[in-house]
């Protein structure tokens, strides 16, 4: 007989799951080992030393602090299952309809943009509506000839900064910051120096 | 909880007698009823099938680890994945196999972390059949005699300390089989092995046992 077989013949026997025709094998064996029935009667009666001995349930310490710690886990674990509700609004129902709305504005642009476009070689002036804002441009006035002045605008005529050109430039000795009328300047600085401090 | 998972958990939670799906004979509200409530989402009904459970699990966690602090951890890990796992549960499985394959998986990954798998066990080449027979002759007594209560108690801490020198595989067998009563096939399922393999465990690990006891009767 196969040690497999053997074995799985003790086992059941000891467990009393034997058919008739398994007891006859194992009496077979009995037979042909007359000290092996002693043996198993022993095994018999450890198994069920350890069936009494060993309880099947023991109840953890702190039993309801057991199941409050638990649900506490479980609760947290629900609530990071569930993604927080959002409310939604009407337009996000249209959700589906965003791109090709933005793909079709994006061209509804280019085209438009080509036909107010002004070709690039026409004069600044062009037209009465520039020409008015041109002329509310301040007018910047200097004594001397050699000064003059350009004076930057964007389209709506607001004024971010004139550039005086012609002016000598400034020695780096000089502490504009601290500067007094007695220190050497060209005249033109003392000038107009004096007239800021005033 | 809303009103009508309010109305719904008292119909459940109702005294056996009160309504065809009451529960069991016993008064107490079938798994399978209380699960069908889990799966709903229902947390009171999960809390009553830990109630009812966390003994057996606890015992069979701390009987495999030796160790009460980290049954204590492992069994609330156990009952988590549980509530995790029920949604897939289906009603075909006995709940007290998937319960016990679900303690088995927690109880082997605490094990493999804490690398004490094969500490102090005992290797099935070494203890082959003719090495146990000759002095295996333990007759453990399970008459209870009041004069005996004492040498009782201490038969169940030296069984408890065989126990603990069996290899994890060999004491969940034992355990499974003669402490929780389940059959091979249950077995079989809940540590994932063929018949022959829960056969073959069985037996060497009754062998070790009934030698190990019996070196130790020796000893008194």
């Amino acid at each position: 007989m196969k040690k497999e077989k053997t074995e799985e013949l003790i086992v059941k026997w000891i467990d009393g799951q034997l058919d008739s025709n398994e007891e006859r094998q194992l009496s077979a064996l009995f037979q042909e080992d007359p000290d092996l029935e002693k043996e198993l009667q022993e095994m018999k009666a450890l198994s069920e030393s350890v069936s009494a001995e060993i309880p099947a349930s023991v109840e953890p310490p702190y039993g309801d602090f057991f199941n409050s710690q638990l649900m506490r886990k479980v609760d947290l674990e629900i609530e990071s299952r569930t993604p927080a509700r959002k409310v939604e609004r009407w337009w996000e129902s249209f959700r589906w309809a965003w791109a090709p709305a933005g793909a079709l504005a994006l061209v509804l642009s280019f085209f438009a943009g080509h036909r107010v476009a002004r070709p690039a070689d026409a004069p600044i002036v062009q037209g009465q509506a520039e020409t008015i804002r041109i002329e509310s441009l301040p007018t910047v006035y200097f004594t001397g000839e050699s000064l003059d002045a350009e004076v930057i605008a964007d389209s709506n005529g607001e004024v971010s900064a004139i550039v005086v050109n012609g002016l000598s430039a400034i020695r780096d000795d000089i502490d504009v910051a601290t500067v007094t009328t007695s220190t050497v300047l060209p005249k033109s600085y003392s000038k107009s120096e004096a007239r800021r401090f005033d | 909880m809303n009103f009508f998972r309010w109305l719904a958990f008292k119909q459940l939670m109702a005294p056996a007698g009160a309504s065809s799906d009451a529960g069991a004979g016993d008064g107490e509200i079938p798994d399978h009823k209380l699960i069908e409530a889990c799966q709903k989402g229902d947390t009171r009904a999960f809390e009553t099938l830990v109630t009812r459970h966390r003994g057996k699990v606890y015992a069979m966690v701390q009987n495999m680890i030796k160790n009460e602090a980290d049954a204590w951890d492992l069994s609330q890990e156990v009952f988590l994945k549980v509530w995790k796992a029920l949604p897939r549960f289906e009603a075909r499985a006995k709940f007290s196999t998937w319960l016990y394959r679900i303690t088995h998986n927690v109880v082997y990954d605490w094990l493999r972390k804490r690398r004490i798998d094969s500490a102090g066990e005992l290797d099935d080449g070494i203890l082959n059949e003719s090495d146990i027979a000759a002095g295996a002759r333990t007759t453990p007594t399970t008459v209870a005699r009041p004069d005996q209560a004492l040498a009782n108690s201490e038969l169940g801490e030296r069984i408890n300390a065989a126990l603990a020198t069996l290899n994890a595989e060999h004491r969940e067998t034992i355990l499974l089989r003669e402490v929780q009563g389940f059959d091979y096939k249950e077995i079989a399922k809940v540590m994932e092995c063929s018949l022959g393999t829960v056969m073959s465990r069985l037996y060497y690990a009754r062998k070790k046992l009934q030698a190990l006891l019996g070196d130790e009767k020796g000893k008194d």
